[in-house]
């Protein structure tokens, strides 16, 4: 990054800001417990991806939850939630971003977002299963779930809230992208040239 | 609701801990967080308690209102403290009521636990109260200037940073008047099924973007317009400044290890 696009500087800035902002707008989902929020605080970032490239949506990802971090601290001390955010962002951004970049379509589009979705939800799992859940127990030093014990609570709770999380963004989005493509389209161009 | 948002939770006091540089608090609470793990047996935890209620009480603010932010943990620390009072089985028994028996391990490691989990949140927190979330931005780019050499562009992150900081409270007021401009013509954001809020959403969103590009645009003309370049060479609105006082925090953490240390069992 010798020479700044100062455009893309100012844009993820702000992207990053938004971002933050729908994170605080977040809202729980009856029958799952209460950590589990959904908010539509990727959308920025999935926004950025498509206009600035996929290191521009990991970054506002990370910005999120940088800035959530900055201004509200963590419950834990140390920010795992915050750290599972990123992962689940980056983890739904990067392929919508990739298979979208394929087609430049709207069927392109819902592909990818069912992809991400998908992949979220499984790849968030797997994580939770293996690193978050634990992470928790450990910092907390509780006595470890049993495995049987982790392995519902990913089944039952963590893998249909994702998956329903990644169903709503990907909805919400697509309403987005049908109003905005044409714009959108113009400013991935302007940053192009 | 929206001012709580906008400030977070710095708390703009003058206290020492307020006026120390922000270099020298994030070393201290990422050192503290690993001196924290020292600590093993009754004067050691004691000792670390003391220290935090010091700092807690140098930063001059009040400690019921410290704790009172911690509402949404203290159910987790209470929780993890009757998990180990009840399962953890070392030691002789103390109490012993019906089927349930406590034993003097389990009451030790409960109370230790909890005590070291309410003392990182503790020093965490005053991190962030008595530090302004810019000048933890300025901090951090300082303190990460040696990655620069291994590509990472800490100047433009740390810009990007400032500026989303600086927008927070703009960019709430808009979608605050956004809200209020839709809620007008009939939206209702706030009940319904899961299916209306989310179709609720899109038009509060498509503006927000727009106008979220229209900025930085704005924003991007008037930087170009007044020369910025980079990072290279660009002098500082907010300079830092480290004092003695800042030596003198570093130090006092390295005494608190090389104590904990010593007394450790």
């Amino acid at each position: 990054m010798q020479k700044t696009n100062i455009r893309r500087l100012t844009s993820l800035g702000l992207l990053s800001a938004l971002a933050y902002l729908l994170m605080l707008l977040n809202f729980p989902v009856p029958p799952f417990p209460s950590f589990l929020m959904i908010d539509f605080s990727d959308i920025p970032a999935l926004i950025a991806a498509i206009v600035f490239g996929p290191l521009a949506g990991v970054t506002v990802e990370f910005f999120k939850v940088g800035l959530d971090f900055l201004i509200t601290g963590s419950d834990t001390g140390i920010p795992i939630g915050h750290i599972a955010n990123f992962a689940a962002g980056v983890t739904f951004i990067l392929p919508v971003y990739y298979i979208y970049k394929k087609f430049e379509s709207k069927k392109g589009l819902t592909a990818g977002l069912v992809t991400g979705t998908v992949l979220m939800a499984v790849l968030m799992s797997v994580l939770n299963y293996y690193v978050i859940l634990p992470a928790y127990t450990l910092f907390l030093n509780m006595p470890a779930m049993s495995a049987p014990e982790t392995r519902q609570m990913v089944v039952l709770s963590i893998l249909p809230f994702n998956l329903l999380k990644g169903i709503l963004m990907a909805a919400v989005f697509l309403f987005i992208y049908s109003r905005m493509h044409v714009w959108l389209r113009r400013q991935a161009a302007a940053h192009r040239s | 609701m929206m001012e709580k948002m906008i400030f977070g939770r710095y708390l703009p006091l003058e206290s020492p801990i307020h006026q120390l540089d922000p270099r020298a608090k994030l070393l201290f609470t990422f050192g503290f967080v690993v001196v924290v793990f020292l600590a093993n047996n009754v004067v050691t935890y004691a000792t670390l308690a003391a220290f935090t209620l010091m700092l807690v009480y140098l930063s001059k603010i009040n400690l019921r209102f410290l704790l009172s932010g911690l509402r949404p943990v203290i159910w987790l620390i209470a929780f993890t403290f009757l998990l180990h009072i009840f399962l953890t089985r070392e030691g002789d028994v103390l109490v012993k009521v019906g089927f349930l028996e406590i034993y003097e391990g389990g009451l030790r490691q409960g109370v230790f636990i909890s005590l070291r989990f309410l003392l990182l949140i503790l020093v965490t927190s005053l991190l962030t109260l008595t530090t302004s979330p810019i000048s933890i931005t300025d901090g951090l780019e300082t303190l990460l200037q040696p990655f620069k050499k291994l590509k990472l562009p800490v100047h433009e992150l740390a810009l990007m940073m400032s500026i989303s900081l600086r927008f927070i409270p703009t960019l709430m007021d808009e979608t605050d008047k956004i809200i209020k401009a839709q809620a007008a013509r009939g939206a209702d954001f706030s009940s319904g099924p899961i299916k209306e809020r989310v179709k609720a959403v899109v038009p509060l969103l498509i503006p927000l973007f727009v106008s979220a590009f229209k900025r930085a645009e704005e924003l991007a003309i008037a930087m170009e317009a007044r020369g910025y370049r980079g990072g290279e060479g660009r002098t500082k609105y907010r300079l830092l400044h480290w004092r003695w006082k800042d030596t003198v925090a570093v130090c006092l953490l390295l005494l608190l290890a090389v104590v904990l240390w010593r007394l450790r069992s």
